[in-house]
C-alpha cells in the first residue's frame, strides 16, 4: 500500500485552488496596494447606489 | 416638541439614532432603549474568536457618547407597544423593563410620537435541542461569546500541540439559520490560525451548512468576475476553502446537538451525525418578542408581527411560489402598515420571503437559509429612516423622500482568513443588488458591473481600517457622518 492519498472523487479535490503565481500577487504589497485604491472606489460606489 | 423613541442600540438603531439626533437638533427628543449598556461592533467578533482582539476593542459604552450628544439613554428592553395609547391617553408608548444594575426589573412607560423598532434578532438557540455556548456548541454572535469561543480554541490548540488531534466542525446550527459568513469567516480565521502554528495535520476541520450549494450566503448566491469568467460564488467560496484544507458538507439541518456531536438531516431525508472536538454553529434567529395591543388592550401582535416575531413593513407578504418572487415585493421605507408613525429598521423587519431558494427534505424539514440584513443595509435602513422621520418633523408633512430598498441596494462583503498587516488574508465580495432582480438584469440576477470576487492583501487592511472607520462613526468623532454605512 503506497502511504499517499489520491486526489480525487471527492468535493474538496474539485474547486480551483491558486498556484504560486497567484499566491504572489496576492501578498505581493505594490499590487496589493494598488487593489486597495481599486477596490475602495468599487466599495464607495455600491455604497453611494445604496441611497436614494 | 417631537419625541423619537428608537428601541435597539446595534448597527440599525444607533445609526437611526445618531442621525435623527444629528437632524434634529436640541429642539426634539431622541430616546434610545436598549438591554446592554455597550455598543458592539458585531463583525469584529470573530477576531475576539481567534483572539485577535479583546472584548474592549470591539465595544464601548453607550451613555458616554449618548451624553455628549443629547439622547436619552434608558439601558432597558422594551416589552410592548401600544400604537393608540390607552384608555386614558391617546397617545402611543411602549413599555420598558430596565436591565441595569440599579433599576433592574423596574418597568417604565415611555411615550413617542415616532417608534423605531430596531431591537434585532433573538438568538434562538432553543429552536435546536443541545445548540448553544450554554449547552454543548459555541458562537461567535456576541463578544462575550466570541471570548468564550477563544477559550475554547485555546484548548484544542493545546491538545493538538500535545499531539491530540481535534475535530472542529463550523457552521449553522439549524436547518433555517442565516449569517453564513460569519461562520464561514470564523473558520477560515480558525484554519489560518492553526496553520500558522504549523498544527494543520493535526486538525481536521469541517463545514457545515444548511446552504443548497456553498457560497449561497442566504442571498441565493451570486456571480462574480473572477480570472476571465463569470462564476459562481460557490465556486469562489470552495476554492477558499480548499485551499485552507477545509472539507465540507452542505445541504444540512442540524435537529441537535449532542456533546461531541451534532445529528442533521441533509436535503434527500438521510439522517445523518457529525463528531467534532470544537465547534461553532450560528442559531437561527427570531424577533425578539415584542407584543402589542390596541387602545382597549386586545392583543394584536399578530397583526403587527409575523409568526417569526419580525415586525411587518411596508413589503409585499403575499404567499408565492419563489418563480414570482419579484425586486417590488421588498420594502423601500420599513414604515408598519397599521400606524404611520411606527417603523422597523435592520434585522427587526420581516422580510416578504427568503431570497434563497426553499428546499424541504422528504420528510418535510425546511433546509435553507433566511435573509440576511448584516452591517451594511442595517445601517443603510437605519439611516433612510431617520431622515424620513426628522423631515418629516421639520417639514410637517407626511413624505418619505429617502428609500432604500434591498432590492436597490448593493452590499460590500469583506471576509476575513487571516490577520496580519503582510500575512493576512481579506476575500472581498461586492453584489448590486442584494435581492436579485432577475427582471431588470435577466442574464446574472444582479449588475456584473458592480461585481467584486478577489483574495488578497488589500480586502485584509481594507477590513482591518473598516473596523477603526466604524467604531469612529459609532463614536460620533469628528465628522462621523461623512463615513457611509
Amino acid at each position: 500500500m503506497g502511504n499517499y492519498k489520491i486526489k480525487a472523487y471527492y468535493d474538496e479535490a474539485y474547486p480551483p485552488v491558486p498556484d504560486s503565481t497567484t499566491l504572489f500577487w496576492r501578498k505581493f504589497v505594490p499590487w496589493q496596494i494598488i487593489r486597495f485604491f481599486i477596490l475602495n472606489f468599487k466599495m464607495i460606489r455600491i455604497v453611494a447606489g445604496g441611497h436614494s | 416638541m417631537a419625541k423619537v423613541v428608537v428601541l435597539g442600540a446595534g448597527v440599525a438603531g444607533h445609526t437611526c439614532a445618531s442621525f435623527l439626533k444629528k437632524k434634529l437638533g436640541k429642539h426634539h427628543e431622541v430616546v434610545v432603549v436598549s438591554p446592554n449598556s455597550y455598543y458592539q461592533w458585531i463583525p469584529s467578533n470573530i477576531w475576539v474568536g481567534v483572539g485577535q482582539m479583546t472584548i474592549d476593542q470591539v465595544r464601548f459604552k453607550l451613555q458616554k457618547v449618548y451624553d455628549r450628544w443629547g439622547i436619552v439613554f434608558k439601558q432597558a428592553r422594551a416589552i410592548s407597544i401600544h400604537p393608540e395609547g390607552n384608555a386614558e391617553t391617546g397617545r402611543g408608548y411602549v413599555t420598558i423593563e430596565y436591565t441595569d444594575e440599579q433599576y433592574a426589573g423596574q418597568t417604565e412607560i415611555v411615550d413617542y410620537d415616532y417608534l423605531v423598532n430596531a431591537t434585532g434578532p433573538k438568538l434562538n438557540f432553543d429552536a435546536t435541542e443541545g445548540l448553544g455556548p450554554d449547552k454543548n456548541s459555541l458562537s461567535v454572535c456576541t463578544y462575550s461569546h466570541a471570548a468564550h469561543a477563544w477559550e475554547h480554541l485555546q484548548e484544542s490548540i493545546r491538545k493538538m500541540q500535545n499531539g491530540q488531534k481535534q475535530r472542529f466542525l463550523i457552521g449553522t446550527g439549524h436547518a433555517m439559520a442565516t449569517c453564513q459568513g460569519a461562520a464561514f469567516e470564523y473558520i477560515l480565521n480558525v484554519a489560518y490560525e492553526i496553520s500558522k502554528l504549523g498544527l494543520s495535520k493535526m486538525a481536521e476541520i469541517t463545514w457545515i451548512s444548511n446552504e443548497y450549494e456553498l457560497g449561497d450566503f442566504g442571498m441565493a448566491g451570486a456571480f462574480i468576475k473572477r480570472g476571465g469568467y463569470i462564476t459562481p460564488t460557490k465556486v469562489f467560496t470552495e476554492s477558499l476553502l480548499a485551499e485552507y484544507g477545509v472539507k465540507w458538507i452542505r445541504r444540512a439541518g442540524i435537529y441537535k446537538v449532542e456533546p461531541g456531536v451534532v445529528h442533521y438531516e441533509s436535503l434527500n431525508g438521510e439522517m445523518k451525525t457529525q463528531e467534532f472536538d470544537f465547534s461553532m454553529l450560528i442559531p437561527s434567529f427570531t424577533g425578539v418578542g415584542l407584543t402589542a395591543f390596541d387602545k382597549s388592550g386586545a392583543d394584536i401582535t399578530d397583526k403587527m408581527f409575523l409568526p417569526n416575531k419580525f415586525m411587518k413593513v411596508d413589503a409585499n407578504y403575499t404567499a408565492k411560489p419563489f418563480e414570482e418572487w419579484t425586486a417590488s415585493d421588498w420594502p423601500t421605507i420599513y414604515q408598519t402598515p397599521m400606524y404611520e408613525n411606527i417603523y422597523a429598521a435592520g434585522i427587526a423587519f420581516a422580510p416578504p420571503h427568503p431570497i434563497s431558494k426553499p428546499h424541504t427534505s422528504p420528510n418535510g424539514r425546511q433546509i435553507f437559509p433566511t435573509p440576511p440584513r448584516t452591517g451594511m443595509p442595517s445601517g443603510v435602513i437605519g439611516k433612510i429612516v431617520a431622515l424620513n422621520i426628522a423631515e418629516q418633523i421639520k417639514g410637517g408633512h407626511k413624505e418619505h423622500h429617502h428609500k432604500a430598498s434591498m432590492a436597490r441596494m448593493g452590499a460590500a462583503c469583506i471576509v476575513s482568513g487571516g490577520f496580519g498587516s503582510f500575512d493576512g488574508l481579506g476575500a472581498s465580495m461586492t453584489v448590486f443588488p442584494i435581492v436579485p432582480d432577475w427582471e431588470k438584469y435577466p442574464d446574472w440576477g444582479r449588475d456584473m458591473t458592480y461585481s467584486v470576487g478577489e483574495a488578497g492583501l488589500a480586502g485584509h487592511w481594507l477590513k482591518f481600517i473598516l473596523h477603526y472607520l466604524f467604531f469612529h462613526k459609532a463614536k460620533g468623532y469628528p465628522f462621523w457622518y461623512l463615513i457611509p454605512e
